[in-house]
């Protein structure tokens, strides 16, 4: 994208006032979707993100300055613009850029951009086709299919001079159903880091027939009764309560300023024992996999918490200084136009050994969340909500009939103290992940998990 | 390359291609921001940032595509993608592109450049010490001051030349405070000129907030009286605004099909969408296809008056636009969204939704709106924070719990307005704005 020899100058210049650590980022992303609502073509997004940040530090002070003018004079004045604004001074460092490759763990084999629109659209019309014929009560059906083929490049003075591709794949379907009079909504969104032959794994039929089924169930399901109970929370997406709960306030971002509520209790138990959580960027072609972070570091495996026991918080370089910890390959950005800071990968609990049927049968009264909807948390207080999409009654250990409009709220750091029983189906589901550096690829993942006692919003 | 050389490229390549009809819409945004933590200039950020959208009209078909690379080369390959894209569409939506000629009304903008970084330090450093002078503030709090310059322009075959400058600039504060034994936080932002922002005002109205809610207990669970304060219903309004949008009706998305001329909501209901509203920052002559904005009442007494139309949807309806077609980001899809959408006040004091409440909450701020609130259902179950309400008085604070109802049932069931709403607090063109509302009906979950 941009020579060695551009990038020594703009680095040159980025440091030339006194900075100890210059950076530059550039980017060349192709953002592509088809849009279908009622089975036909509605719009088609095309669209190309190129631009460049230069980064400078200067022990805990930082300075990016971004620009969409990515010629060497464009890249010098945006290199300027960052020295002037970290101090005044003059400093004369000679740097040399020596390309480093990590390799390339998640294969592709169909580019996306190779695939004509309407071979696309003929995908994500049998997907909706199938959710339309699901059941008569399915009224509406939208769906998007989603590809991104993002090139990268990071050179810094440290010498590091490296790129890395960057091909996901995503197909997403909406079915809204009408049950008397009732409207509900059901979706199903998977996803991957790869081309366009992850419709050889996953059928696009599927995908619509799961929607509608959601939706269809929902539709009929009368409200959940709000109270304090024991929820069973399904495996997947169900993993979002990890992520909520105790994801974000692992992130340096919140741990380096002391907003965090996990804050200086590294090698300490703050779960349940039954607890290991993982952040992983390098499952082969995982949707929220990566080879290199957007600060270059290579991907890791990163055991969060081992039995209960805090064992690391995922940490990027800038606020690693501040930390006095290394970077743990977890700095991710939108685009580079964002700051990047410490972000999750694909996050997930551990698979444990209780079995699915015993979790269900040790539950008197309580509710099953079969599928989890997105949430919130703020990790300063560690408060976190989410939204149950598919929950059921459970009675006498039986799962009952469904009910809607659930939510999960608590506090992250009560909460991992009463997941207090664990299966061993592990499976992860696809998310976007929004922060201060942007809308992030994330997946999230767990086995089917008991939580001893958490309070359900409902009516 | 600027956008006058490539706009000829454009034009040169649509000729070429015996494309007549297209609009292209150019976004810049150069911004800067200082952050300061612990009294320190921790972060500086200085961006330039933005791009062109090309849409192409060919065969009654609307065909978009994007970039930042502004070149001859890119120039040449957003034709061909826009051609290429609109060769698969298949909606039978009309579509249109805006004719030259129409008058528009004057918006109040700010043509001054971007402050220097000095200011902008030095006002990012100020609203710190005005954080830590307030007490309980600790260690965590967080300063930015920041300023913006945005650039637009709608250029299009029909000789349609728009072009929009605005700049907004202001702080946030961010308070994180502690009583020794628990944490909270809370932020507020201000906007205006730097020098003549009310940092003092801002920081104590962020730590008071944040100290309010600092021993919180649990709420009760039942079926109880809800005061919303003017933040937290006008989260709810931002949440629910999609409902209004002739577009998400027309897809089946909205359950506001054929409501037009019919009562939704309670007599002292008046939903307003204005352009120009006296305190936004961001008031704009024309919206996202280059149609003039105008003010218009939604909803009026309670009856929705009309819903918010685009060309393509006003078309499709039989209606003229409202002006209120979007594009929420340069190389997004047009859409729809309203400017600044605020509930008109009533004559009630907080404190008399209160006395009328007897027993209840007042929630101050709702979390997780984006997962807990279904926009097609209207169904909500949401993460609250706020106080209980006690013999008709503000009582002690609580937190962690959800409040759950269905937006329509809501709108249906506000039983008073008060007249306290606040000014929009963020830089940009949509904004909601709502005065405190005391609602019948709904349920709380807490212990």
């Amino acid at each position: 994208m941009i020579s060695k020899e551009i990038c020594e100058r703009v680095l040159q210049k980025a440091s030339s006032t006194g900075a100890d650590y210059a950076e530059l980022f550039a980017e060349n992303t192709l953002n592509h979707a088809v849009n279908l609502v009622g089975g036909k073509v509605d719009s088609v997004h095309d669209s190309q993100i190129a631009g460049a940040a230069v980064r400078v530090f200067l022990g805990l002070r930082s300075v990016m300055a971004t620009t969409v003018d990515t010629t060497e004079s464009g890249l010098l004045r945006c290199a300027q613009r960052a020295a002037e604004a970290l101090a005044e001074g003059k400093a004369e460092i000679s740097i040399s850029l020596r390309e480093r490759l990590f390799g390339d763990i998640h294969p592709i084999r169909i580019v996306p951009a190779s695939v004509a629109n309407a071979d696309k659209a003929a995908l994500l019309k049998d997907a909706c086709s199938a959710a339309s014929e699901y059941d008569a009560a399915v009224v509406q059906v939208t769906g998007t299919l989603l590809d991104v083929d993002r090139r990268i490049l990071v050179a810094t003075s440290e010498g590091l001079w490296t790129q890395d591709r960057q091909i996901r794949t995503r197909m997403m379907v909406s079915a809204v159903a009408e049950v008397n009079g009732e409207t509900q909504t059901g979706g199903c969104r998977p996803g991957a880091r790869t081309g366009m032959e992850l419709f050889e794994k996953v059928d696009p039929r599927a995908i619509g027939r799961e929607a509608a089924r959601q939706a269809v169930t929902m539709a009929g399901a009368g409200y959940c009764p709000a109270g304090v109970m024991p929820v069973a929370i399904g495996n997947g997406f169900g993993g979002v309560i990890f992520h909520e709960a105790c994801g974000h306030s692992l992130e340096a971002t919140g741990v380096a300023y002391g907003n965090s509520q996990f804050c200086d209790k590294l090698d300490q138990k703050i779960a349940h024992e039954k607890v290991t959580a993982i952040d992983d960027g390098t499952i082969p072609n995982d949707w929220g996999s990566i080879n290199i972070d957007d600060e270059g570091t290579p991907a890791r495996r990163n055991v969060l918490i081992e039995k209960g026991v805090l064992k690391t918080y995922m940490i990027d370089k800038f606020n690693g200084r501040r930390m006095g910890m290394a970077s743990t390959g977890s700095a991710r950005r939108q685009d580079f136009s964002f700051v990047p800071t410490s972000r999750m990968t694909n996050t997930f609990l551990a698979p444990g050994s209780d079995k699915e049927e015993d979790i269900i049968a040790s539950i008197e009264y309580g509710l099953y969340a079969k599928e989890m909807g997105g949430g919130s948390v703020n990790p300063v207080t560690g408060e976190f909500n989410f939204a149950v999409n598919e929950g059921y009654i459970i009675r006498g250990g039986k799962v009952c009939e469904p009910v809607r409009g659930a939510s999960l709220v608590g506090k992250g750091s009560d909460v991992i103290q009463k997941i207090d029983m664990v299966s061993d189906n592990l499976l992860c589901g696809q998310g976007m992940c929004g922060s201060s550096s942007g809308s992030i690829p994330t997946n999230v993942g767990q086995p089917l998990i008991r939580v001893s006692s958490i309070t359900v919003g409902g009516r | 390359m600027d956008f006058q050389t490539f706009r000829q490229f454009v034009a040169d390549e649509a000729a070429k291609l015996h494309i007549e009809e297209y609009e292209l819409y150019y976004q810049l945004e150069e911004s800067t921001s200082v952050s300061v933590f612990r009294h320190e200039v921790n972060r500086f950020s200085d961006s330039g940032e933005g791009g062109v959208c090309l849409r192409c009209l060919i065969n009654g078909k609307m065909g978009y595509a994007s970039t930042q690379l502004l070149s001859e080369e890119s120039a040449r390959a957003l034709v061909r993608r826009a051609a290429d894209n609109a060769s698969v569409l298949e909606s039978s939506e009309p579509e249109f592109l805006v004719e030259a000629g129409q008058s528009y009304q004057t918006a109040a903008v700010s043509t001054s450049p971007i402050p220097a970084a000095d200011v902008l330090r030095k006002t990012a450093l100020a609203g710190q010490d005005a954080l830590y002078a307030q007490s309980g503030v600790v260690d965590g709090s967080r300063t930015e001051a920041f300023a913006e310059h945005i650039h637009i322009a709608i250029h299009n075959s029909r000789g349609l030349d728009l072009r929009y400058e605005n700049t907004v600039s202001g702080a946030f504060l961010a308070a994180v405070v502690s009583n020794g034994e628990e944490k909270a936080n809370s932020f507020k932002s201000c906007l205006g000129a730097l020098e003549q922002l009310d940092l003092a005002g801002t920081a104590k109205e962020a730590a008071d907030t944040a100290r309010a809610t600092l021993g919180a207990g649990i709420a009760p669970t039942g079926a109880m009286p809800v005061v919303f304060s003017p933040k937290a219903m006008s989260q709810l309004l931002g949440t629910y605004a999609g409902v209004f949008s002739a577009e998400n009706v027309q897809k089946g998305l909205s359950l506001l099909k054929d409501k037009e001329g019919e009562t939704i909501a309670a007599p002292s209901v008046t939903l307003v969408d204005d352009p120009f509203y006296k305190d936004s920052a961001m008031p704009i002559p024309f919206d996202g296809e280059g149609s003039p904005t105008r003010c218009k009442k939604v909803i009026e007494n309670g009856v929705l008056n009309t819903l918010l139309y685009n060309l393509s949807t006003a078309a499709a309806a039989g209606k003229a636009t409202t002006g209120n077609a979007s594009k929420s980001s340069y190389d997004s899809k047009v859409g729809i969204r309203p400017f600044t959408m605020y509930l008109e006040k009533g004559e009630l004091t907080q404190e008399q939704l209160l006395e009328k409440a007897q027993n209840g909450v007042l929630i101050d701020s709702l979390g997780g709106l984006h997962a807990g609130a279904n926009t097609i259902s209207g169904d909500f179950s949401l993460q609250s924070s706020g106080f209980l309400i006690e013999k008709g008085k503000k009582a002690a604070p609580v937190r962690s719990f959800t409040v759950a109802g269905n937006f329509f049932s809501l709108l249906r069931g506000i039983a008073a307005v008060a007249d306290d709403p606040q000014p929009p607090t963020s830089p940009s063109f949509t904004a909601f704005v709502s005065p405190s509302v005391l609602v019948e009906g709904l349920t709380i979950a807490g212990k």
